[in-house]
């Protein structure tokens, strides 16, 4: 089954549309009387979508959604998707692929807040850069992502894959301040630079491919180490927090 | 007359010794009250009617127009905001609780532009709270992080801290040791006993240091850390360890600088730490006197302390998304009302502009900032001056804020019950 959802021009164009209805299993079970929110208003989902279905499917994993026209402001696309896949050709709004257990997201453009926010499993490629909180946990929450996988292929924002318990989070460029503070388990690897990596981790792996700025000074130096073909330095963390977490840096510097 | 134990309604302190002298109605004089808290009481800027934008500039109308405008402004609103709250009493916050559910929009305080990192810290790690009472009598080690009372807090150090005699200290001023951390010597670093000059951005690391060190694995620290020798680190964690009670107040240069929220769930990791080897308490050092009473009432109306939206008729926080910063600047409600707050007067200008673009209304008793983005304000009397109410300290001890004089114009509470009873009749409930 094809979805093709293209956004209409809206009158309020800033206010942001709450569409958690948008995953393969809604579109796999039904696709009449689906709704959206505009702020307080309930809308139907052609008030804000031109909607076009093709074919059937045998099941969830058979529907694949694309997504067309700005959807910047569209929020929860992806929440709580359990297979098949999405196809965002733009921009798409906050908390996309929120709690995401299975299937895969594909991000043309950049993503806002929260993406893959305490997602499960499945597969989410960013091709443009995340926002802050991207692959992190909720308020509150002690455990964020548990596992599956994002990629972002550009930057990633501040608080990336904080509270990191399961999974792997992949960033090609840099990632803002605090990639990785309290992660507990998985694998975060950083391709460009980020600041204060890892603070009060506890557990997991984080690899760092360019520098790590304001460098944190309760890691251990355990020495050099070669990873992959490449040289890191390898340091044990967070100590402030009894840490058992291994971090791998090309290049660090404290705030001294 | 001189009326007695007047609460002061300015700062976080809620400073309840207060002597006003009134004649005819009138505030004549304070006593016992700082510079902030005479301004407070003696401000002569009072608006006395609802004014409205007109092309050229401002009509009075009376309060039936005023109130009828934001009742409509807010019912036809898609994502109305309900912003300040933290300069108004908890009996007029509670009913914009109710207002902002009535018509599924977002309830925001001061506090997503102060505290907020505080409270979303809090929620990961607890608080390791105490009364201020509790530290005027105990504390021995005192240390004010990020924050500068003398001259945002200006009576906080002589009625609990360096300058408040203590029942369990023999000779409080000269018992209490002061430590300030700051990046640069405040008017507070210059009275204190021992001043940490951090670099900016450096409060993570110093705190990480801390922890490190009261855990005894300062060998691994490097000599200097954002600015801070070794020595020096290693000096206030004994001084830390040897203290028979310990306070920590922290302020918006540790909230709103880099690490922002995990700055402070870090300097609470450090006060569960140092509780391992003495007694150790953190506080918040709150700015608007009742910002702290907006999180009470929210919590236990809400769930949650700040940042509400009530847009899908359920309780949804999300500070980042769901605060009055963010939304403003993303341009993400269609109207919005203001109380007890002059966001004109702090918010990025992006914010600002917003504000301008969409019908806003301002409950505030005088001119401010934020009338110039308004299309109606509607002045109202000052609590703890001509209205009374609940008020909760920094330390969340709640108070009754007493009026000094008759009022000649509605309270907060009265404003707002106005309105929530016209929503009500307009949604036939
Ligand atoms: S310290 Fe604060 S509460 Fe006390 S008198 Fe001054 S402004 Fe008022």
């Amino acid at each position: 089954m094809k979805v093709t959802l293209e956004v209409r021009p809206r009158r309020k164009p800033h206010l942001p549309i709450e569409a958690e209805k948008i995953v393969p299993r809604t579109f796999f079970e039904e696709t009449d009387g689906l709704s959206v929110f505009r702020g307080n208003k309930e809308l139907a989902l052609e008030e804000i979508f031109s909607v076009a279905i093709e074919g059937e499917a045998a099941s969830v994993d058979g529907v694949e959604i694309t997504i067309l026209g700005d959807s910047s402001r569209i929020k929860r696309v992806g929440e709580y998707m359990d297979g098949g896949r999405i196809h965002v050709m733009g921009d798409i709004g906050m908390h996309c692929g929120n709690f995401m257990s299975a299937g895969e997201i594909v991000i043309d453009g950049n993503a806002d807040a929260w993406l893959g926010r305490e997602m499960r499993g499945g597969t989410i490629r960013c091709h443009g850069s995340a926002g802050d909180f991207c692959a992190a946990g909720y308020r509150g929450e002690k455990r964020g992502m548990r596992g599956g996988t994002v990629e972002v292929f550009g930057d990633a924002g501040d608080f990336t894959a904080e509270t990191l318990a399961g999974g792997t989070v992949i960033v090609h460029g840099n990632a803002g301040d605090l990639a990785g503070v309290d992660m507990k388990d998985g694998v975060l690897t950083i391709m460009g630079d980020t600041s204060m990596a890892c603070a009060n981790m506890s557990g997991g792996r984080a690899y760092v491919h360019g520098t790590v700025y304001d460098m944190i000074p309760t890691f251990r130096n355990i020495g050099r180490e070669t990873v992959g073909g490449d040289v890191f330095t390898r340091f044990a963390g967070d100590i402030a927090n009894r840490g058992k977490g291994t971090l791998f840096i090309r290049n660090y510097k404290y705030m001294d | 007359m001189k009326k007695c134990d007047v609460i002061c309604p300015f700062c976080g302190c809620l400073c309840d010794d207060l002597e006003i002298t009134v004649e005819d109605n009138r505030i004549l004089g304070v006593d016992n009250g700082c510079t902030l808290a005479n301004a407070k009481f003696m401000g002569k800027e009072r608006l006395t009617s609802p004014i409205r934008r007109t092309d050229g500039g401002w009509e009075d109308i009376n309060y039936d127009e005023a109130i009828r405008y934001t009742v409509d402004m807010l019912l036809d609103a898609d994502r109305p905001l309900l912003y300040g709250w933290s300069g108004t009493h908890g009996e007029a916050q509670c009913i914009g609780v109710h207002m902002c559910e009535l018509v599924g929009g977002i309830i925001d305080s001061t506090t997503s532009v102060c505290h907020g990192p505080s409270i979303l810290a809090i929620q990961e790690v607890g608080h390791p709270g105490c009364t201020l009472g509790q530290v005027k009598n105990r504390a021995d080690v005192v240390i004010y992080w990020g924050c500068n009372p003398l001259e945002a807090h200006p009576r906080h150090m002589s009625r609990y801290t360096t300058y408040a005699d203590g029942y369990f200290l023999d000779n409080a001023f000269r018992d209490r040791t002061v430590v300030v951390v700051d990046v640069r010597e405040t008017e507070t670093a210059r009275v204190a006993d021992e001043f940490v000059r951090i670099k900016q951005g450096g409060d993570y690391a110093v705190l990480s240091a801390l922890r490190a060190i009261v855990r005894g694995k300062g060998d691994m620290i490097p000599p200097s850390v954002a600015g801070v020798p070794r020595s020096q680190l290693e000096r206030i964690v004994r001084m830390c360890k040897d203290a028979k009670f310990g306070a920590v107040f922290f302020g918006l240069g540790l909230t709103m600088t880099k690490g922002k929220y995990k700055n402070i769930r870090n300097a609470i990791e450090l006060v569960d730490e140092l509780s391992r080897h003495t007694k150790f308490t953190i506080t918040p050092m709150r700015g608007h006197w009742n910002v702290y009473g907006s999180n009470e009432v929210f919590t236990w109306m809400t769930g949650y302390p700040y940042a509400i939206d009530f847009c899908r008729g359920i309780a949804f926080y999300n500070p980042g998304e769901t605060s009055a910063i963010d939304i403003l600047a993303r341009k993400e409600c269609d109207a919005c009302m203001i109380i007890g707050s002059d966001p004109g007067a702090h918010f990025p200008r992006k914010c600002v502009e917003h504000l301008a673009d969409i019908p806003t209304v301002v409950i505030d008793p005088v001119p401010t900032m934020t009338t110039a983005m308004a299309n109606v304000q509607i002045p109202v009397a000052v609590s703890g001056i001509d209205a009374e109410g609940t008020a909760y300290r920094m330390d969340g001890v709640p108070f009754r804020v007493k009026k000094v004089i008759e009022p000649t114009l509605p309270s907060d509470t009265e404003v707002l019950g106005d309105m929530f009873a016209r929503m009500k009749e307009a949604k036939g409930l």
